[in-house]
């Protein structure tokens, strides 16, 4: 839920990026970090990792300005997928304003995707969060790699789920990661603006909203 | 409660001991002093960012470019302190939903126990009364087939004998006339007189045998109620003078039985079972005498019936052997016996009480060992 301070006048926003062990969180917020350049942003927190394994998790600040003055932050957190690290996951998931789900493309990943897609829908009731209304989107990431599910067949069978259409993206190479958080910022709008009032109070537009939190960094459009 | 996401200040961070001694390092590094504080000192201070957040204020040093390079510095060490801060503060949030979580669970484990506890003591409950149901019916079977083969066994003997004991007895007194007209044509000599006088007794006893073998033939009539409905009006005391009749028999007249036997009226019953419940508990008094120590003297059983506030009391006494004290409780108790396998079922007592209960009375044991017995059963008047 979003975090009003309205003597600040701040809006804190929590994403959540989910999904199986190894399907690419971590990379996802690593190339947002790299090729985003928002208004404001923060330091690229890598909390604790074993064997390129997130422990912990990892934490992306980015923020915009209103003209009213509004302090809006958008967090983007990362979880641990590794099956274990369960009531670490849920005590980031608390809280969460939207979800980014990241799935592994290779085929022999799909039950680890099921798992996890379980998990996920698990612990979002566990801290009162309910899965059909909450801004999420869903990713398969590792397009680039060789004998992948091919995305025709990942899109029938997610046709009848709200998620669809599905993004596919290979976040080593940066590709699709962009148009996935932008996916995920636009349905975080219809929800906030809901409540916050972000076009009429703060004159902050759906575009804005989108195109601020998410513009291209220009010393990184060659990556 | 403050969440692990939560913006750290500047005392999140750093106690004031560290605060301190950071401010010493880069007041060191610097030209001139340097402070690190929460709130903003004056105009010239550079905030120190982090996470987008401003966690503070640095003053001092000796220009605008020190300043920010301390500040930069700062910033740069606060992403270090911070990140421990936020793994310490998820571990403990992820610990505490943890065993919160854990505490649910044993709740609810304690629960369903519980639960299942309850359950299973129903269950066992409800197995006890299955089985005294059971218990109880195989006891009602077993004695109404006993009654059942005693009464039609006693109505066969019955019809059986009657016939021929009627024309015995009715032959009997005619032989005894044509005795008397035999002894007046007979010429008399002291030879023929002793015949006849002999003659005379022999029938004498041989009627009063028949009497008694009609009189043993009518009393297991009433044993049996071979006669009677289930439930009809009983006469208590004629009840009890069959029954005694019978036991008597049973112990070849050797009972001394004293009778005291007051007026009482008819009460609703069930003559069979009474009959039954009287020869049973005779039956046990006499047993009792016949168990007792040699040299205790003749043995009496003494049955009075008396009416008291509204009840008829059955007394039926002995001063025989007695109940040992440990075998007291378990009198009642269907099945149990003292007395040799195959010569008692262990059911007297048991269905002696459930028919006074039958019948709306109560049955009284009072006894002690050596000394005697002395039931006590009551059924009211209606």
């Amino acid at each position: 839920m979003p975090d009003f301070s309205p003597d600040d006048n701040k809006l804190a926003l929590k994403v959540v990026f989910y999904g199986p062990a190894l399907s690419g969180k971590t990379t996802n917020l690593m190339q947002l970090h790299s090729l985003l350049n928002p208004e404001r942003k923060g330091e690229l927190m890598v909390l604790e990792t074993r064997d390129d394994r997130t422990l912990f998790f990892d934490m992306l600040p980015i923020g915009l300005r209103g003209s009213s003055g509004l302090d809006l932050r958008l967090k983007l957190y990362t979880v641990p997928g590794q099956v274990q690290h369960d009531s670490t996951r849920k005590a980031v998931l608390s809280r969460a304003d939207g979800v980014v789900f990241v799935a592994d493309s290779q085929p022999s990943q799909q039950d680890n995707n099921a798992t996890a897609f379980g998990n996920l829908e698990e612990n979002l009731e566990k801290v009162g969060l309910d899965i059909d209304t909450l801004p999420m989107v869903v990713q398969f990431n590792k397009r680039d790699i060789p004998g992948v599910v091919p995305e025709e067949e990942l899109q029938t069978r997610w046709a009848g789920t709200p998620w669809s259409p599905l993004v596919m993206a290979a976040a080593l190479k940066g590709d699709g990661v962009i148009e996935t958080f932008r996916i995920l910022l636009d349905r975080l709008y219809t929800v906030i603006d809901d409540e916050f009032r972000l076009a009429t109070d703060h004159d902050i537009s759906r575009q804005q909203f989108v195109e601020r939190l998410s513009r291209n960094n220009p010393e990184a459009s060659g990556a | 409660m403050r969440n692990f996401e939560d913006d750290p200040t500047l005392n999140d961070l750093l106690s004031n001991d560290q605060l301190d001694r950071l401010n010493r390092c880069l007041s060191d590094l610097c030209a001139k002093p340097i402070a690190l504080g929460a709130s903003r000192p004056g105009a010239d201070a550079v905030p120190v960012e982090f996470n987008l957040e401003t966690v503070g204020w640095l003053s001092g040093g000796e220009h605008e470019q020190e300043r920010q390079a301390a500040a930069d510095m700062v910033g740069f060490l606060m992403m270090f302190v911070a990140k421990y801060r936020l793994a310490a503060n998820l571990h403990h949030d992820a610990t505490e939903a943890g065993y919160a979580e854990l505490q649910r669970q044993n709740e609810a484990l304690k629960a369903s126990e519980a639960r299942y506890r309850a359950l299973s003591d129903q269950l066992q409950q409800q197995v006890d009364e299955q089985v005294s149901v059971i218990k109880q019916t195989q006891q009602e079977l077993y004695e109404s087939a006993r009654l059942r083969s005693v009464g039609q066994l006693a109505a066969g003997v019955a019809h059986e004998i009657n016939n021929p004991i009627g024309f015995i007895s009715s032959n009997l007194r005619v032989a005894r006339e044509y005795v008397k007209d035999l002894a007046e044509v007979l010429p008399e000599t002291p030879a023929n007189q002793d015949l006849m006088a002999d003659f005379n007794d022999l029938l004498a006893e041989s009627i009063d045998g028949a009497k008694r073998i009609a009189s043993i033939v009518s009393d297991l009539k009433t044993f049996s109620s071979i006669d009677q409905a289930d439930y009809t009006r009983c006469n208590i005391n004629s009840l009890l003078t069959s029954a005694i009749h019978l036991v008597q028999t049973e112990y070849s007249h050797g009972l001394e039985i004293v009778e005291r036997l007051e007026n009482v009226p008819e009460v609703s019953g069930h003559p069979s079972k009474l009959s039954q419940t009287f020869f049973n508990l005779l039956d046990n008094a006499a047993q009792a005498i016949r168990d007792a120590e040699p040299d205790k003297g003749p043995g009496r059983i003494l049955v009075k019936t008396l009416i008291q506030q509204g009840d008829i009391h059955i007394v039926i006494q002995d001063n025989g052997s007695g109940i040992p004290e440990d075998q007291r409780p378990k009198v009642f108790d269907a099945f149990f016996t003292s007395r040799p396998i195959g010569s008692g079922t262990g059911l007297g007592l048991t269905v002696a009480l459930d028919t006074a209960r039958a019948h709306g009375g109560r049955l009284q044991l009072d006894s002690r060992e050596g000394t005697g017995t002395r039931v006590l059963m009551t059924l009211p008047i209606n």
